[in-house]
């Protein structure tokens, strides 16, 4: 890698100001920023060490919401109780990601941060040509191997897939992410490429995630988070799936749904298409695959990838029936 | 060393604490615990498998958590208790309950994932996700064994967690 | 040949150190301490550390090569390119034979793979030589590429008529007969990906050659250091006492081998240059991508007429490999009427290697499920299929078996597995979400053979060494010597201690081929027993020995002591009886090569793969064998592929040490469930390029994937395959796991997959 100057922050004043200034990024605990330093993708000139300031690890469960730091690790956060018994969507989408190591140094604000598996854009040498990377220089990816790119949102600049679960889970269950001055969904906090690939996150310098802040509900508590991928663990989704739910008291009807999805698109994937055809409907299993298939609406196939068409619905219907199982 | 060695101006002054013991150094920030350890430590028990995050090998414990070397500056873990392979037996040389089972096990073939394998396996059963053959192996699933090793590292990880519970 | 009885010894301790006894690896301790040092991390004064450069084309010309950025970053010593770098001799190939070339250089201008090294940067620190590799500016002509087999422009290839086995009249009889299937099967080109990445140290003293590098070979690599630069073999020395996984990878001295030791030459300051994880998989080959067709011709009761196979493999456009693929397909089946042959098509890749039993994991891939579509036609249970055509002797060889304990793994396994109950129908087996299958397929494996040689030493303390320059890469050599040794003398294992893995210690050939275990512990127990003798002929024979007024025949050792057997007179220990007589030790050299050898012939012997004794040599033919049970739960809805249960019985004749081989034929198991599953290089054929070379998108099984594996040794002592009875064991398991697993998944799902890697996209 390119050397750099190395600072701490003491505290998220100083961060905020280093974050602004130009060739400088954050380092919090580091599986994106050095991984991809190590690629030749990221290139600071300054890396501002965050992971030491004090105050922004909290994990702070009620029944009404979840407020964690943005500094808080993946896997204390997976692990804590209250998340498990009430968002375990969260708790399940943590867990299933990544491995146990790196969740010991990932943060929630990192993890949302993350970049795309895509192999193109991790491989500047023999790809230059990558709008993400270098804006209007075209995507290598198109007409290549895209097995595992995306078929909603999409464009012709870019059609890398979000490979995260966490943030899938928040936006299934309408969480907010803090950047001090400002709060936003986090679904409207992720951007799809249109014709800007290289814009990611609606963030602007000098600003810092400082924590994310889940609304508890019915469905929060009713939720789970399903991941398909071809191997059992320690590996980016095929297709995910985090559903929220709550039933009627008749325990078949369904009063509210939420359902985002993983693994398929340029940014975590809220499907409220599904969720306005299943809500007043009885949670039965042809009605529930039949509702899933309209996630797939606009969705876009580039070759190697067509089987997502199939198989996302698939794993949309997998966690509503799984959720109609279980009280 | 040898004087013909450029120091470049960034360079950072970093303590580091390995195993109980302090260690200071003079090196880049963009150098990694990893290559600190091996390079510059001479602590070639923490394994290179991959340096990208994606084999386990160089697995480490960071204030009692275990984490990938590989991923993590050097100079992002001063003022941070490190434990390596090599400081997990006890001064005697008495083996932890986890390199015993693993010996006892025959939990290796060629022996390069093992330093990270054992120190995965010691934080796995610290966290208290060593509760079953299938949690073991879900969460040890961050460590790749190409030997195939997995159903003796299970086995290992089994004895030893019923060991150290008791 | 007899097998040499081993003297078994008496208490339970000594049984778990002898052969056959279940002891923990000597070498274990090393470790799982971080005290076992690997290649690369020796520490030198005044290392440097070196980084290749890749080409980014598959075809074509490197027109311009600009290094002036990466000579002025910091810490840089020197920049390497094909106009700088020093020139080497062409060196011999694995069999001794000459080079093509009078010269070699391991930068290249003419470029015909993507990832070949047409540069390299020598820095003081590693990240330096990483960053400054970076400001390498490379221009190329490109021209048109071959991506893959299946590109157009490869055309058919060349026939390999070494390959083409044929008796009776295949076609007609294939044409004639009631029941015929016939399918296509393939395999994708495949990597070794072993957790060491390769890489090595090299250092110059005047015109002596230190390497440390992770080797399955350390004479064959030496040889071809000596050749590279011209220097005498006896200058060349290469350590390797643990090597972190090899597969098949490291049995040969390399192109980024020579890169670092031509710098270290040129720098004179040892180069340290270890491969990125996405150099291992374009830097050498793995294993070629093949395509077969099986043709089978029955009649009703399922009985085989006819085998009609062609295979092809990719090669290298400026390189030959051939993966024998129809190694099994010629053997596994008793058939009146066969014909297979074989084609290499040219394809712009690095040259192919051996993974983990080149040729008979690939051919087992295609008889084993097309039998088992045989079986389905015909509605005969895929087991009862492969009883009814067992092969009762060698069919190509015309040669009886020298033992075949096939039919005791069939039932084996198929007891344990509980194939009885198994439902015939495809998708009659569920769990909920989950259709269930259960498959069954053989493998095999040839017993290769060759001379080997050991040195045991009996030293003053009573403490032995035994030296080779074979090596341990996992399959548990140190232990097995340790227990040879330990059993031949009659010393306690914690006496003995193992050198391996350097050049300099008594030759060995290469690690490869299973055959290692069985040509060393016959070499070791030769010299044990030379060393025996000896010391035994001093305790009788000696004025100044206790034991010369008993005039006796004999004594024996035992636990260290040596004693008359009829228990009268002395009991020593042995460190007694040498300082008694005044010897500081005993050293012998056991070899198995002939007598009337010629220094030429040994040289050959260990530094070729030439002299290799034929698996079919004499009245036998020699193979391992395994029969494996597979359920595997499919999940309906997501076509994703799990195993959940595995029985692998084995025929590897005697073990040496069963803990260690069942490891052994655990991973190959494993390794087998990857190949069926998960691993495929897959190129983007725009640019002729691997585009998932790395540890996260090339998919190694995890622990996860990988269920309880029950192995059964089905063995029983071979006199004919090695000197105490065992058959290889490295490369057996490997072998007939992925058709088990595609059977199984036709018995769960009715779907019959036929390209590697199973994939759920393949099945939703």
């Amino acid at each position: 890698m390119r050397d750099f100057s190395y600072f701490r922050a003491e505290n998220i004043e100083a961060a905020r100001n280093a974050a602004a200034l130009p060739g400088a990024m954050l380092l919090a605990g580091g599986t994106t920023l050095v991984d991809l330093a190590k690629c030749g993708v990221a290139e600071p000139a300054t890396v501002i060490d965050i992971s030491h300031i004090e105050g922004f690890n909290a994990i702070d469960v009620t029944a009404d919401r979840a407020i964690i730091g943005a500094l808080a690790k993946m896997s204390h956060v997976a692990d804590n109780a209250e998340v498990k018994s009430l968002f375990p969507a969260v708790s399940e989408a943590l867990w299933q990601a990544a491995s146990a190591q790196l969740r010991n140094m990932a943060t929630i604000g990192g993890n949302l941060m993350q970049r795309t598996r895509c192999p193109y854009f991790r491989d500047p040498a023999n790809f230059p040509a990558c709008n993400k990377r270098a804006p209007g220089s075209g995507c290598s990816a198109i007409g290549g191997v895209t097995r595992g790119h995306a078929v909603l949102g999409t464009s012709e600049a870019c059609i890398a897939t979000y490979p995260g679960d966490l943030a899938v889970a928040l936006v299934a269950l309408d969480a907010e992410v803090d950047l001090g001055e400002r709060k936003l969904k986090v679904e409207d906090f992720f951007l799809a490429p249109g014709a800007t690939a290289e814009q990611e996150h609606d963030i602007r310098p000098g600003e810092v995630i400082t924590a994310i802040e889940i609304p508890g509900s019915a469905s929060a508590r009713r939720s789970t988070y399903i991941k398909v991928r071809d191997r059992q663990s320690y590996e980016f989704a095929a297709a995910s799936a985090a559903v929220g739910l709550e039933l009627e008291g008749d325990g078949r009807t369904i009063r509210d749904i939420r359902v985002a999805l993983g693994g398929v698109a340029t940014k975590p994937w809220r499907v409220r298409a599904v969720e306005d055809a299943l809500k007043g409907k009885a949670l039965d299993e042809a009605t529930v695959r039949e509702a899933s298939e309209l996630a797939m609406e606009g969705a876009v196939d580039h070759g190697a990838n067509h089987y997502k068409i199939a198989l996302a619905p698939r794993v949309i219907a997998r966690a509503i029936l799984k959720l109609g199982e279980t009280a | 060393m040898n004087d013909q060695v450029t120091i470049s101006p960034t360079t950072l002054s970093v303590h580091l604490t390995i195993n109980g013991r302090d260690h200071s150094l003079d090196i880049e920030p963009r150098v990694t615990l990893l290559d600190a350890l091996r390079d510059r430590l001479h602590l070639t028990g923490t394994k290179k498998g991959c340096d990208q995050g994606q084999c386990g090998a160089c697995t480490v414990h960071v204030d009692g958590e275990r984490v990938l070397a590989c991923l993590t500056l050097a100079a992002q873990v001063e003022g941070r208790s490190i434990t390596t392979i090599e400081g997990l037996a006890d001064e005697d040389g008495t083996l932890h309950a986890v390199q015993a089972a693993f010996l006892e096990q025959d939990a290796f073939q060629c022996g390069y994932c093992t330093p990270g394998q054992i120190m995965s396996a010691v934080a796995c059963i610290r966290e208290g996700h060593a509760g079953s053959d299938e949690e073991i192996r879900e969460y040890m699933a961050g460590n790749l064994c190409r030997c195939g090793a997995y159903p003796h590292i299970v086995a290992a990880v089994r004895q030893a967690a019923k060991e150290l519970r008791s | 040949m007899t097998v040499h009885d081993m003297k078994h010894a008496a208490s339970d301790s000594a049984r778990l150190e002898a052969v056959g006894g279940r002891l923990s690896r000597v070498d274990g301790p090393a470790k799982i301490t971080g005290a076992a040092h690997y290649a690369v991390e020796q520490q030198l004064e005044g290392l440097t550390h070196a980084v290749v450069v890749g080409a980014t084309i598959a075809a074509g010309k490197v027109s311009a090569i600009d290094t002036r950025a990466a000579e002025t970053a910091p810490g840089v010593l020197a920049v390497l390119t094909p106009d700088t770098i020093m020139e080497l001799n062409g060196a011999s190939d694995w069999l001794g034979n000459p080079p093509s070339q009078p010269t070699y250089a391991p930068l290249v201008r003419e470029v015909t793979f993507s990832g070949q090294h047409v540069a390299a940067v020598v820095a003081e620190t590693f990240e330096q030589a990483v960053a400054a590799a970076a400001l390498v500016k490379v221009w190329y002509d490109e021209s048109p590429a071959i991506v893959d087999l299946s590109d157009g422009k490869a055309g058919d290839g060349i026939p390999i008529d070494a390959m083409t086995k044929e008796w009776g009249d295949a076609q007609a009889a294939f044409a004639e007969a009631p029941v015929r299937i016939c399918a296509a099967y393939n395999t994708p080109r495949e990597f070794q990906a072993a957790m060491e990445p390769h890489g090595l140290i090299a250092r110059w003293e005047g015109d002596e050659l230190t390497i440390w590098e992770p080797s399955q070979w350390l004479d064959g690599m030496a040889r071809t250091y000596a050749e590279w630069f011209g220097v005498p073999f006896e200058n060349v020395r290469l350590v390797s006492p643990y090597i972190g996984g090899g597969f098949g990878s490291k049995a040969l001295a390399l192109a980024h081998s020579a890169v670092a030791a031509a710098a270290a030459r040129m720098l004179d300051r040892p180069v340290k240059l270890v491969l990125t994880r996405p150099q291992n998989f374009t830097s050498y080959g793995g294993r070629a991508a093949t395509r077969q067709t099986v043709a089978i011709g029955a009649d009703r009761e399922g009985r085989i007429q006819s085998i009609v196979h062609r295979g092809v493999n990719e090669t290298a456009v400026d390189g030959m490999w051939v993966e024998p693929l129809g190694s099994v397909t010629s053997i596994m089946y008793a058939t009146p009427n066969f014909s297979s042959r074989q084609n290499v098509v040219r394809v712009n890749t690095v040259v192919p290697g051996a993974k983990r039993a080149p040729g008979e994991n690939p051919s087992a891939f295609g008889i084993e499920s097309a039998i088992d579509e045989l079986a389905y036609e015909l509605g005969i249970d895929p087991l009862e299929m492969r009883l009814i055509n067992y092969a009762e002797r060698d069919p190509h060889a015309k040669k009886a078996w020298s033992t075949r304990q096939l039919r005791e793994a069939f039932a084996a396994g198929a007891e344990a597995f509980g194939w009885a109950k198994r439902s015939s129908a495809p998708r009659s087996m569920r769990d909920g979400h989950q259709l269930i299958g259960w498959g069954v397929a053989a493998g095999t494996y040839p017993v290769r053979r060759a001379h080997g040689e050991a040195v045991v030493k009996i030293l003053a303390d009573g403490s032995v060494e035994v030296e080779s320059s074979s090596i341990d890469m996992g399959q548990g050599t140190y232990t097995i010597l340790a227990q040879t040794a330990a059993e031949t003398l009659g010393v306690p294992v914690e006496q003995v201690s193992v050198r391996l893995g350097d050049s300099h210690f008594a030759r060995a050939g290469v690690t490869g081929g299973s055959r290692l275990a069985g040509v060393m512990t016959g070499a070791v127990y030769k010299a044990a027993g030379q060393a025996l003798d000896e010391l035994i002929g001093l305790a009788i024979a000696d004025p100044r020995s206790p034991f010369h007024a008993l005039q006796a025949n004999t004594l024996q050792v035992r636990g260290g002591r040596i004693a008359s057997p009829r228990g009268e007179g002395p009991e020593l220990s042995i460190a007694e009886l040498l300082s008694a007589v005044g010897r500081d030790r005993i050293e012998a050299k056991g070899d198995s090569m002939p007598a009337n050898s010629t220094p030429e012939e040994r040289y050959k012997n260990y530094t070729t793969i030439a002299m290799s004794i034929p698996h079919t040599e004499g009245d036998y033919s020699r193979y391992s064998w395994c029969a494996h049970f597979v359920e595997v739960r499919v999940d309906e809805d997501f076509g994703t592929v799990r195993v959940s249960r595995v029985v692998s019985a084995l025929d590897s004749g005697r073990l040496y040490n069963p803990k260690l081989a069942e490891s052994q034929w655990k991973g190959g198991i494993i390794m087998g469930i990857g190949q069926a599953l998960l691993e495929e290089g897959i190129v983007d054929r725009r640019h002729g390029r691997i585009v998932n070379g790395n540890l996260a998108d090339y998919m190694l099984p995890t622990n996860a994937d990988i269920p309880d594996i029950q192995t059964i040794s089905v063995g029983i002592p071979d006199p004919h395959s090695s000197a105490l009875g065992g058959k290889g064991v490295g490369e057996l398991a490997i072998v007939g796991i992925a058709p088990a697993i595609a059977n199984a998944v036709f018995h769960a799902t009715g779907k019959r997959i036929r390209d590697l890697p199973i994939t759920l996209e393949k099945l939703i």
